[in-house]
C-alpha cells in the first residue's frame, strides 16, 4: 500500500438520508431516524453520540439490517446492502459484523461460548463444526480469553469477558467494519479501558473500521477519528474529532460537552452557560424547523419555522445550525486564564 | 458535633455451605452532616453490600460479623426490626440505579410520595399531598400538579429519578445513600440531577453517601471518598486530594482508565494510549490476606503477596492509604 | 495477556455448568420432583411389564362378578367378573399412551401456531391467534365429545381429540415466550450474523422458550389422563381396549355396592396426576431461576 492511499483511505460503508419511521399508537409516526448521512472509511472510526431518543441506536440497526429502514441507501464498497438478497446478503454480512451494548443480553446463555463465537462462521461461511471451532480457538486469545473458554456457557464469565466474546464473535468472519452499539458502556471504567485498548489494538493489527455509537464523548474522541452528533433522528454536527472538539459549533454540541467535562472551574462555567435543561422532546411527530429550537438558548424565530441544513464550517466538518457563525462559541480554557484574558 | 453516620469496623460476610466467605473487612468511615462521601470501585468491590448493611437490607445468607454503624449515634445494627422500619425511609433513605424497576406501577406518583409521609410522619392524606407536591416542585418537574396523579410509566427517565429524590427526601432524612443513581440517565440529565442532589443537600443538611464506579463523574459534590478494592478501604480522604494525588496504585489506575476529555487547543493532539488496569476483580472466597489487587498492581512485589495487606496508615491529616508501596506524591 | 477464568482454571471443561444440566442437578436435588418421578417410574414399569408378569387378561372373565378383594383375585373382580388387578395394569397402558400421546400433540401443535406467532408478528400473529381463540372459546370436554362421536370410539380418536382440544394454552405461553425472547438482544446478533427466520426459531429461541413449555406439557400429560377418564366415564371411550377410565366408566353403577371397582382404577389415576404434577412443579423449580436458592 502506498503513502497516498494511506493519506486518502477509501471508503467502506456510505449511507446517504437513512430514515426510519415506526409507527406509533393513534395512526402517529415516531421518526427514529430522519435523514441521516455518513461516510466510514477503511480502518477508520465514526463516533455516532447522542442522548436517549436520538437515534444513534436505531441508526446502527438501520446500517444492520436489524430494523428495516423506511427510505435511504446504505452503500457497502460499490453495492446496495439494503437490496442484497441471498447469498449476496450473506457474503455482505461476513464483512459487516456488530457488537451489543448489553453483554449480558447478547449472549445466548443456552449455549457454550465456543459455538457463540462460531455462529457466523457456520451460519455466513458454511463451515463444519470441526473447522469452525479451530477457527474459534484461534479468535479467542486475540481477544484475550483463552481457549478453553470455549466450553463454558456466558453466564459463568464477568461482563468484560462476555464483551471479549462478542468481540471474538464479531471478528470471526474477519470483517471490514465492525458496528459497536454503546459496547463500553455497560462495564466499569477500568474494564472499559480494556476493552478499548483492545478494540484499538485490533483495529491497528487487522485495518477494521468502527461505527461506535456511544453516549460518552471521553471515549469517542478517544477511539474515533470522526464524530456525528444526533439529536432526535438528525445529525446536528458533524466532522473530524480533532475539529469538533477543539471548535464545537452547534449549541447542543455544546450542552454535551460541558456535562462530560471533568469537575473544575471549566465545567462550571459551561454548564452553567450551555447545559440544557429538560429532556429531549419526545420523536414521534418532532417540530418543524430545527428540532433543537425548542431548548436552545440561541434560537431565533427564524429556528423555529426552517430546518437547518448542514453547511461547512472547517474541511470536513458541518453543522445544521442557522446561527453558527453569529453566536460566540465556547471558550474551553481553564478558569483562571479565561480570567486574566 | 456527632457525626451523621459513622461505620466502624463494618465486616460483612456471606454464609456458603463451604465456609464463610468475607465480603467486607473492617470497613471505617464518617460523615457529617450536610456532606457527601463517596464510595468508589468496580462491581464486586463491595459498594452496594455497604449501602445495604447500613440500610439494614442485607440479601440472605449475608451476615454482619462485627462494627458498628452509629445512625446519629444510634447503632442501627443494634435496634430491633420495628425500629429499622421506622428509621428506614424517615431518618435514611436510598435512591437506586434503575428508577424504571424502583417505583410501584401500579401506583401514582403521589400515592407512592405519600405512603412514607404517611406512614413515617403520621401526616393526614390531604397534608401528605400537599407536601408531595412541594417535593415534586423542589425537585424541579414542571407541571408537578398534573405529574402527582401520573403512574410512572407515563414519565421519562430522568423525571422518574427525580420522582424518587422527592420520595427518598420527603421526610427530611438525615442521610441519604445513592447507588449510582445516574448511570441509567442520559449525559446532560446526569449533570442535572447531581445539581439536583447538591441543591436539595444544601437546604436540608442531608448527608450523602454515593456509591459510584467513577470518581470523576461526581468529584465536583463530593467532600471524602474512600476507594474499596475487593471489600477492603484502600484510600480514603478528601476527595480534591485524592483526585490531585491519588496514592494508591488502584486509584491511581482507576483514575487513568476514563479517557479525559481535551478541549480547544489539546483536541488537536494524537489521544494517548488509554492505561488500563489488567484482569479482574477477585471473586468471593478467593481473596487473601494479603494485598488482593496485587496481581493487577504493576508496583507490587514480593512483600505484597507475603505479608498481609498493611492497615489505612495516615499520609496526611484526613489523607489514609493501605499499600506498602503507595505512589509518589509528586507523581501527580 | 490472557484474562483468567472464573471457573475452570485450567484446559480441561470439567465442571462446566450447561443451564440444562444445572436445571437436572436442582430437579434431582427436590425430594417433591423426585418422588413423583418415581411414582411416574412405577406406574410406567407396572404398565409395560406388570401384564405379562401378572400373566392374566384383563378382558377375561376369571370368576364371579362382584367377588371383593381378597385371596383371588387379590383386588377382586368387576360386574363382568373381570380381574380388577389385571384392568389395572392392562388399562394403564392405555391410560398413559393417552396421556403422553396427547401432551405430545398439544406440544406440537401449541408450539408451532405459538412459536409463528410470536415471532412473525403482525398479520400472522392475528390469523394464528384467532385461530387459538376459536379453538379456546369451544367447551373442551363437549367438543372431544363430539370429535369422538363423529370420528367413533376408538382410542386413536380419543387421544387426537384430547390433544386438539388442549393445545391452545400451550399456543399462548409459547407465543409470549417468542415474543419476549424475539426482542433481546441475543437474537439481534444472531440476526445480525445472518441468521435465517427457521434457525432463529429452532436453534436460537425455541431452547430458551423451552423450559415453561416443558413445565405445561409434563403437566398436560396429567390433565390428558383425566380427561380420558371422563370421556371413558361418559360412555365416550374404547370399549375393546381396557384403560382406567373404563374401568371407571363400566361399574360407575355399581359404585356404592362394590367400591373396589371403581376405588383401584380412581386412585391409578389420581396416582398418575399426582406424579406428573410434581414432576412438572419441581421441573418449574428447577429452571426458574428467581426460586434457586443455594
Amino acid at each position: 500500500m502506498t503513502a497516498v492511499e494511506n493519506a486518502r483511505p477509501r471508503p467502506i460503508l456510505q449511507v446517504n438520508d437513512l430514515t426510519v419511521h415506526f409507527p406509533a399508537a393513534g395512526g402517529k409516526v415516531v421518526h427514529a431516524v430522519d435523514g441521516v448521512s455518513f461516510v466510514v472509511h477503511e480502518g477508520r472510526s465514526l463516533g455516532i453520540v447522542g442522548e436517549s431518543g436520538s437515534g444513534k441506536s436505531t441508526t446502527a440497526q438501520g446500517v444492520m439490517r436489524l430494523v428495516p429502514a423506511t427510505s435511504g441507501q446504505v452503500v457497502l464498497r460499490d453495492e446496495d446492502f439494503l437490496a442484497m438478497r441471498g447469498g449476496r446478503l450473506r457474503e455482505a454480512r461476513r464483512r459487516i459484523q456488530m457488537v451489543f451494548q448489553d453483554p449480558f443480553a447478547s449472549l445466548d446463555p443456552r449455549r457454550q461460548a465456543g459455538e457463540l463465537v462460531a455462529e457466523p462462521l457456520r451460519l455466513l461461511e458454511g463451515l463444519s463444526r470441526r473447522a469452525a471451532a479451530d477457527r474459534v480457538a484461534e479468535l479467542l486469545p486475540t481477544v484475550g480469553l483463552p481457549p478453553e473458554a470455549a466450553f463454558l456457557y456466558p453466564h459463568q464469565f464477568s461482563g468484560g469477558q462476555r464483551q471479549r466474546l462478542c468481540i471474538a464473535r464479531a471478528l470471526a468472519t474477519a470483517p471490514e467494519l465492525i458496528v459497536c452499539d454503546e459496547a463500553v458502556s455497560a462495564l466499569d471504567v477500568a474494564i472499559q479501558a480494556q476493552i478499548l485498548n483492545l478494540l484499538r489494538r485490533l483495529q491497528q493489527e487487522r485495518g477494521i473500521a468502527y461505527i461506535f455509537i456511544s453516549h460518552d464523548l471521553g471515549v469517542v474522541q478517544h477511539l474515533c477519528d470522526e464524530i456525528a452528533v444526533m439529536y432526535l433522528g438528525q445529525i446536528i454536527e458533524q466532522g473530524p474529532t480533532a475539529s469538533f472538539f477543539s471548535a464545537p459549533r452547534h449549541p447542543y454540541s455544546w450542552s454535551l460537552i460541558s456535562a462530560a467535562v471533568p469537575a473544575g472551574p471549566l465545567r462550571e462555567r459551561l454548564k452553567a452557560r450551555y447545559l440544557v435543561k429538560g429532556e429531549p422532546p419526545s420523536p414521534i411527530d418532532p417540530p418543524a424547523g430545527c428540532r433543537f429550537a425548542g431548548r436552545c438558548a440561541f434560537a431565533v424565530d427564524r429556528c423555529r419555522t426552517e430546518t437547518p441544513l448542514p453547511r461547512p464550517v472547517a474541511p470536513r466538518h458541518f453543522v445544521a445550525c442557522h446561527r453558527a457563525g453569529e453566536i460566540e462559541a465556547p471558550d474551553f480554557s481553564s478558569g483562571e486564564m479565561a480570567r486574566s484574558a | 458535633m456527632i457525626p451523621i453516620l459513622s461505620v466502624r469496623d463494618l465486616t460483612v460476610s456471606l454464609k456458603r455451605a463451604s465456609g464463610t466467605v468475607p465480603v467486607l473487612e473492617r470497613l471505617s468511615f464518617e460523615l457529617d452532616r450536610g456532606r457527601t462521601i463517596a464510595l468508589v470501585g468496580e462491581s464486586g468491590c463491595g459498594k452496594s453490600m455497604t449501602a445495604l448493611a447500613i440500610m439494614g437490607l442485607l440479601p440472605d445468607g449475608f451476615a454482619l460479623e462485627k462494627g458498628s454503624i452509629l445512625l446519629d449515634g444510634e447503632d442501627v445494627t443494634k435496634v430491633p426490626p420495628a425500629r429499622l422500619r421506622a428509621l428506614r425511609g424517615n431518618a435514611m433513605s436510598m435512591i437506586f440505579q434503575e428508577p424504571m424497576t424502583a417505583l410501584n406501577p401500579v401506583f401514582t406518583v403521589g400515592d407512592q410520595i405519600c405512603e412514607a409521609l404517611r406512614l413515617h410522619q403520621g401526616l393526614g392524606r390531604q397534608a401528605a399531598m400537599e407536601r408531595a407536591l412541594a417535593m415534586l416542585k423542589a425537585v424541579q418537574i414542571p407541571a408537578a400538579e398534573q405529574r402527582l396523579h401520573a403512574y410512572p410509566h407515563a414519565l421519562s427517565g430522568g423525571m422518574r429519578q427525580r420522582v424518587m429524590i422527592a420520595m427518598a427526601l420527603a421526610c427530611r432524612p438525615k442521610l441519604l445513600i445513592a447507588d449510582e443513581p445516574t448511570t441509567a440517565l442520559d449525559v446532560t440529565v446526569q449533570a442535572q440531577v447531581f445539581d439536583l442532589l447538591k441543591e436539595l443537600q444544601e437546604e436540608m443538611g442531608t448527608a450523602i453517601v454515593l456509591i459510584t464506579h467513577d470518581l470523576g463523574a461526581v468529584a465536583d459534590i463530593t467532600d471524602t471518598v474512600a476507594v474499596l478494592y475487593a471489600g477492603r478501604c484502600v484510600e480514603h480522604g478528601p476527595t480534591l486530594e485524592v483526585m490531585e494525588a491519588p496514592r494508591h496504585p488502584y486509584t491511581r489506575g482507576l483514575m487513568a482508565c476514563s479517557p479525559h476529555l481535551r478541549l480547544g487547543a489539546a483536541a488537536a493532539g494524537v489521544p494517548e494510549p488509554l492505561q488500563e488496569i489488567p484482569g479482574l476483580v477477585p471473586p468471593l472466597g478467593q481473596r487473601p490476606p494479603s494485598c488482593a489487587f496485587a496481581p493487577r498492581c504493576a508496583r507490587a512485589t514480593d512483600k505484597c503477596s507475603a505479608q498481609d495487606q498493611p492497615p489505612l496508615a495516615a499520609i496526611s491529616p484526613d489523607h489514609e492509604v493501605s499499600c506498602w508501596h503507595p505512589e509518589e506524591r509528586a507523581v501527580a | 495477556m490472557s484474562a483468567s477464568l472464573p471457573t475452570t482454571q485450567t484446559g480441561a471443561p470439567q465442571g462446566v455448568a450447561s443451564p440444562a444440566g444445572t436445571a437436572l442437578r436442582l430437579f434431582l436435588s427436590n425430594p417433591i420432583g423426585l418422588g413423583g418421578l418415581i411414582i411416574l417410574v412405577v406406574l410406567v414399569f407396572a404398565a409395560l411389564a406388570g401384564p405379562q408378569l401378572y400373566g392374566v387378561d384383563s378382558l377375561d372373565i376369571v370368576g364371579m362378578p362382584f367377588q371383593p378383594p381378597g385371596d383371588d383375585p387379590i383386588l377382586g373382580t368387576d360386574y363382568l367378573g373381570r380381574d380388577i388387578l389385571a384392568g389395572l395394569l392392562q388399562g394403564g397402558r392405555a391410560s398413559l399412551a393417552v396421556g403422553f400421546t396427547s401432551a405430545l400433540i398439544t406440544v406440537v401443535i401449541g408450539v408451532a401456531f405459538g412459536s409463528l406467532a410470536g415471532f412473525f408478528g403482525g398479520a400472522a400473529d392475528t390469523l394464528l391467534m384467532k385461530i387459538t381463540e376459536f379453538f379456546q372459546t369451544l367447551p373442551t370436554l363437549l367438543f372431544a365429545m363430539v370429535l369422538v362421536t363423529l370420528f367413533g370410539q376408538h382410542l386413536v380418536v380419543t387421544t387426537i381429540a384430547i390433544g386438539i382440544v388442549s393445545w391452545p394454552p400451550t399456543a399462548r405461553l409459547a407465543r409470549a415466550e417468542f415474543l419476549r425472547l424475539r426482542g433481546l438482544e441475543f437474537v439481534k446478533a444472531a440476526r445480525a450474523s445472518g441468521a435465517a427466520p427457521a434457525y432463529l426459531i429452532w436453534r436460537v429461541i425455541l431452547p430458551n422458550a423451552a423450559p415453561p413449555i416443558v413445565v405445561s406439557a409434563t403437566l398436560a400429560v396429567g390433565t390428558a389422563i383425566l380427561f380420558e377418564g371422563a370421556l371413558s366415564f361418559l360412555g365416550l371411550g374404547d370399549p375393546n381396549v381396557m384403560s382406567w377410565g373404563l374401568m371407571l366408566g363400566q361399574n360407575r353403577a355399581y359404585a356404592l355396592d362394590a367400591w373396589w371397582t371403581v376405588m383401584f382404577p380412581g386412585a391409578a389415576i389420581f396416582l398418575a396426576v399426582l406424579g406428573t404434577s410434581l414432576v412438572g412443579d419441581a421441573f418449574n423449580d428447577a429452571i426458574n431461576p428467581r426460586l434457586r436458592k443455594r
